[in-house]
């Protein structure tokens, strides 16, 4: 009677002790998934100064800013879904990649501060974004092993947790970032 | 590198006085312990043999006089280390680069070692000295000899124990990083504790000085564990390009080293058994291989800024 007692106890806080972790990872990715969210925000902010900076310089790319700066305002559109927000932050970077080549063509550009300074920033966050995919992409294998390894596979099911896929890293993340590359082709 | 030593005249007329120094203080070192051996030879022997207390008397007189003799060459001991580093190893290091620098009385702190956060033990014994420091492009660095431990106290029939663990005995090397960060990142060798601390860690979060960052080069897990007080930040620090470069710096190292991130700054801890920028008092100076230990240690270091390409600031770091 005892010995049953003690093992039905065991078997409750195993119980609570995966649910809580279950939890816990879930929690995990969440919050992995807004320290991406505040790096973008970051990296958009820095939109509207870029484009005011680059406008007065680069007559002849038009079409490149008009598309950052629709890319920009769907970016702050509300109920946007995280998958739309890193489709529109791989649009941007391209875009912003695309105007940044062209920079050789503007020497007054090359030459300025602020310019120059958002040249970095933009670069230092193209780095943080992909720090923080990663540190996503950890986040979910944990939270993925826990789900589908027994026994919380049984807890999983019972919670209809459901195994979330990682992120894939693009080309220009694979590859160190180089300002060189970026910026003065 | 050393074999041009004594191609240049300057360094050749300093080699010359040097090794002039260095006769007269070995010639005076083991006349001195002669000396002092035959005192101690004399004061056993009077004893063994139960002579005449006066024999006694003058074996210690011998050795008390033995005692003062070597510490009256002790200036001049200190005049020819003093030298050495100064002249002759900063000569050295010029043909490296011209902004290097040693100073012997400078030396990596303790509280910079406890606030580096490379090793997870408190020393209870520290000692560090001859300071190399300079700046390799746009990067400042410097690196020091260190001897931290730690002790163990045991309880035995007799009374206590106390017993001294090396927690590092080499090179400690810092520099500016090239990118900004503000929490603190550490890289330690994978041995069973850390293994065991990474475990604690994340099953006993409470007792965790950091969490433990689980990253994705195999050969990087494989030689270390990673703590830090923020995930995305380590991230940040060891890009995939990073953890290969330190990968390959731990090869060229005979044993696993250990970095830390902070304040801007990156440490790296190499266990190494020598003890460096020492001027020699047996071995002629005038020997083609003098410096080349102490070179070749100069080299490695300030390598290390381009194996891990600190020079490159693309970041926003000027």
């Amino acid at each position: 009677m005892i010995i049953g007692a003690i093992i039905l106890v065991v078997l409750i806080l195993l119980g609570i002790s995966i649910y809580n972790s279950l939890i816990a990872k879930k929690n995990q990715v969440n919050n992995a998934f807004s320290a991406i969210d505040v790096m973008l925000k970051k990296r958009f902010d820095l939109l509207p100064n870029l484009i005011e900076t680059v406008k007065q310089y680069m007559q002849y790319e038009e079409g490149v800013l008009t598309k950052i700066v629709e890319l920009r305002s769907r970016s702050t559109s509300p109920n946007i879904s995280n998958e739309e927000k890193l489709e529109i932050d791989k649009q941007l970077s391209s875009a912003v990649k695309g105007l940044m080549i062209n920079i050789e063509n503007y020497p007054d550009l090359k030459a300025n501060q602020n310019f120059l300074n958002l040249q970095s920033t933009w670069t230092e966050s193209e780095e943080q974004i992909a720090a923080s995919r990663r540190a996503y992409n950890s986040s979910v294998t944990d939270y993925n092993n826990a789900i589908m390894m027994f026994p919380g596979s049984i807890f999983a099911g019972m919670m209809n947790y459901q195994q979330i896929t990682v992120l894939a890293n693009t080309e220009e993340e694979r590859k160190n970032i180089s300002a060189k590359e970026l910026f003065n082709n | 590198m050393t074999s041009s030593i004594t191609d240049d005249a300057s360094r050749r007329q300093i080699l010359t006085e040097l090794e002039a120094l260095r006769k007269e203080i070995y010639g005076l070192k083991i006349k001195n312990y002669t000396i002092l051996g035959i005192g101690v030879l004399i004061f056993i022997l009077g004893i063994v043999f139960d002579v005449l207390i006066p024999v006694i008397l003058s074996g210690i007189a011998i050795v008390i006089y033995g005692f003062v003799m070597i510490s009256k060459a002790g200036p001049r001991e200190i005049q020819y280390r003093h030298s050495y580093k100064y002249a002759l190893v900063t000569h050295a290091l010029k043909t490296i680069d011209e902004s290097l620098q040693i100073d012997s009385t400078q030396a990596l702190s303790e509280q910079t070692f406890i606030s580096s956060r490379l090793f997870s033990k408190t020393p209870d014994r520290y000692h560090s000295e001859d300071q190399v420091y300079g700046v390799a492009g746009k990067t400042k660095f410097s690196f020091s000899e260190v001897h931290a431990e730690y002790k163990t106290v045991t309880q035995t029939k007799n009374g206590q124990r106390v017993d001294w663990h090396d927690i590092l005995k080499g090179i400690v090397f810092s520099a500016d990083f090239n990118k900004n960060f503000n929490g603190t990142t550490m890289v330690r060798p994978k041995d069973f504790s850390a293994v065991f601390g990474a475990w604690i860690s994340t099953a006993l979060p409470i007792f965790s000085s950091g969490e433990v960052v689980k990253l994705e080069n195999p050969d990087f897990d494989k030689n270390f564990v990673t703590y830090s007080d923020d995930q995305v930040e380590a991230r940040y620090i060891l890009t995939s390009s990073m953890m290969e470069r330190i990968c390959e710096l731990n090869n060229r190292s005979k044993e696993t080293i250990s970095l830390s991130f902070t304040g801007n700054l990156v440490f790296i801890a190499f266990p190494l058994s020598g003890n460096y920028f020492e001027p020699p008092f047996s071995k002629s100076l005038m020997d083609e291989a003098l410096l080349q230990k102490d070179i070749e240690l100069v080299q490695f270091m300030y390598a290390i800024i381009t194996e891990l390409d600190l020079n490159t600031r693309i970041w926003g770091k000027n």
